[in-house]
């Protein structure tokens, strides 16, 4: 399937105290409808400026962005074809009420009046708003804004949505119905890019993953991928106590590691039931197979970034 | 465009509407100076341009004034506004590309002040049983004079949309215009004459002074003079504001506050 999104060799430096500051730096993104992209890096990294030089909003000083085959610094229309919400934004004015906000911006992207109405009631009720339709957005939860700047973003059905920090400043109730959201969006063939620091967010929503630090992507994969990569693999057996030495000598004769009351077993599924036999009748807290998340993954790869 | 301006003119009413004890305050001070004018209080407005004692030409130079002033303030407010509440790069996502936007947003939120001003003018002409001798040429320089006043507002919008905080230098703009609309160029010697010219709003402000004060007919080249120079700065204007934006995307400032 054709990418949505081609971003290609996006670089950008910024004067600061009278010398250039690379921001970023030679950045290649694509994303396919459907797929959500989780665009990652600690603060500063250059995600913000990636995904406005994406919107059209700051300009690359080398590079190109296409958006279905089309510039948007060079063709407005490419515009029609994004939706943002971008983080520290109110994104919608807070003195209009959520359909004549819709209406607003949907009309400032192309649509009929009419259209943005009736296409700004059907997203109302799909995010479950409309019976805050006519309430003042000032005087919705956090929440409910954040949904309606999703929804205004969507209301010209955008090819691709950009979302910057989603989940920033929101309750628990309100980031899972975001996450929700995200995800039936995608199911619906959405093309999405997601910046986001809550990286828990990031693994269940994303496909695919890259990892930005110090303006350069440093690893960039499907999520599935990536985590598999920095997964060791091997087997964590938890006993309530540690075992004697007579049976740690015949755990190791088994290839185990003892670590405390943690069995390590780096072998296959048929010597695990090996290691386990061993183990019988001592009680099992816990059996797992080590699987690291997106956090650790995160984190490794910016401290070796920073140790390099 | 048509769409846009609706649109534009829609969310101004809204915002109007919004907050009604605001409205009512703007209807009341627009009711107040204009019935001050009637009762030939001729400061009452402020140093507003005064075309002559007679009514109409009271009326006109107030609408001037308070007009240009809208002009000149009102993107540049709006531009300050929005790249503080955060809104601002949402309108820059529109297709139409923001010159195009803020276009539709100056003639709507011009035709909802007119509608606003007009309505209570004829409402206080109702009620008080004044009558407007008012000539209908006199349009025409009035119209050149608030293109010009677009024109510097544009220029202003350009530096707000780049430095975001211009208060000052727009509250300092007032007495830059009250200098432009009040200095009677068309009187001066051989350089000042020029300048009356050359200067925003200056020919279109002659213009009604010849019009309404002195009971002059209307001068063709005059008129077209004034015509030109609003035009010109008009374009001057978007030409700055089109700079500004390309200026904004390549330094990544649009989002700043």
């Amino acid at each position: 399937m054709e990418p949505v999104l081609r971003a290609r060799g996006l670089r950008k430096a910024y004067r600061q105290g009278g010398r250039a500051v690379t921001a970023v730096d030679g950045v290649d993104l694509e994303v396919r409808p459907g797929e959500v992209l989780a665009f990652l890096g600690p603060n500063g990294a250059g995600k913000t400026t990636t995904i406005k030089m994406i919107a059209g909003l700051v300009r690359p000083d080398a590079g190109e962005v296409r958006i279905e085959g089309q510039d948007p610094h060079r063709e407005p229309a490419a515009l029609a074809r994004v939706g943002a919400v971008l983080e520290g934004n109110r994104n919608v004015y807070w003195r209009l009420t959520p359909e004549e906000n819709l209406e607003y911006f949907g009309t400032l992207r192309g649509l009929a009046p009419g259209e943005a109405r009736r296409r700004g009631l059907r997203l109302l009720k799909r995010f479950g708003l409309l019976a805050k339709r006519r309430a003042l957005t000032q005087e919705l939860s956090r929440g409910m804004q954040q949904k309606l700047a999703i929804a205004v973003a969507l209301v010209h059905r955008p090819r691709l949505l950009l979302l910057d920090e989603p989940t920033l400043g929101l309750d628990v109730e309100a980031a899972e119905h975001v996450k929700t959201l995200v995800r039936e969006l995608a199911g619906a063939g959405q093309a999405i890019l997601l910046t986001t620091h809550r990286l828990e967010v990031a693994q269940a929503l994303s496909d695919r993953v890259a990892i930005l630090r110090r303006g350069r992507i440093v690893a960039a994969d499907a999520t599935a991928t990536l985590l598999a990569r920095f997964s060791s693999g091997h087997y964590v057996v938890e006993l309530e106590a540690p075992p004697g030495p007579e049976l740690a000598a015949r755990l190791a004769a088994l290839g185990a590691r003892i670590e405390g009351a943690r069995v390590l077993y780096a072998g296959g599924p048929e010597g695990l039931w090996a290691v386990l036999e061993a183990l019988r009748p001592r009680p099992l807290l816990r059996v797992e197979r080590d699987r690291a998340d997106l956090t650790e993954v995160f984190l490794r790869l910016v401290k070796e970034g920073r140790h390099a | 465009m048509l769409r846009l301006v609706a649109i534009e003119f829609k969310r101004q009413l809204l915002m109007l509407r919004r907050y009604p004890m605001e409205t009512a305050g703007q209807l009341a001070v627009i009711a107040l100076i204009f019935y001050g004018l009637f009762l030939g209080a001729r400061y009452v407005a402020g140093p507003t341009a005064r075309f002559g004692e007679r009514l109409d030409a009271l009326v006109v130079g107030y609408v001037l004034w308070t007009l240009a002033l809208f002009a000149i303030g009102d993107l540049s407010w709006g531009l300050m506004n929005e790249a503080r509440e955060g809104t601002l790069e949402q309108v820059f996502l529109s297709p139409y590309g923001p010159l195009r936007v803020y276009l539709a947003r100056s003639l709507a939120n011009l035709a909802a002040t007119l509608v606003l001003n007009l309505a209570v003018l004829l409402l206080l002409l109702g009620l008080t049983g004044a009558r407007l001798a008012f000539s209908p040429p006199a349009l025409l320089p009035l119209a050149a004079a608030l293109l010009a006043a677009y024109g510097v507002g544009y220029g202003l919008g350009a530096l707000a949309l780049y430095f975001k905080r211009i208060q000052s230098f727009l509250n300092l703009f007032q007495f830059v215009m009250m200098f432009l609309i009040m200095t009677p160029f068309e009187r001066l010697a051989a350089p000042g004459r020029l300048a009356g010219a050359v200067l925003p709003l200056a020919p279109a402000a002659g213009m009604l002074r010849d019009l309404l004060a002195r009971g002059a007919p209307l001068d063709p080249g005059g008129l077209l003079l004034a015509l030109a120079n609003g035009l010109a700065y008009l374009l001057l204007g978007l030409g700055l504001l089109a700079a500004a934006i390309r200026v904004t995307k390549r330094r990544g400032l649009l989002g700043g506050y």
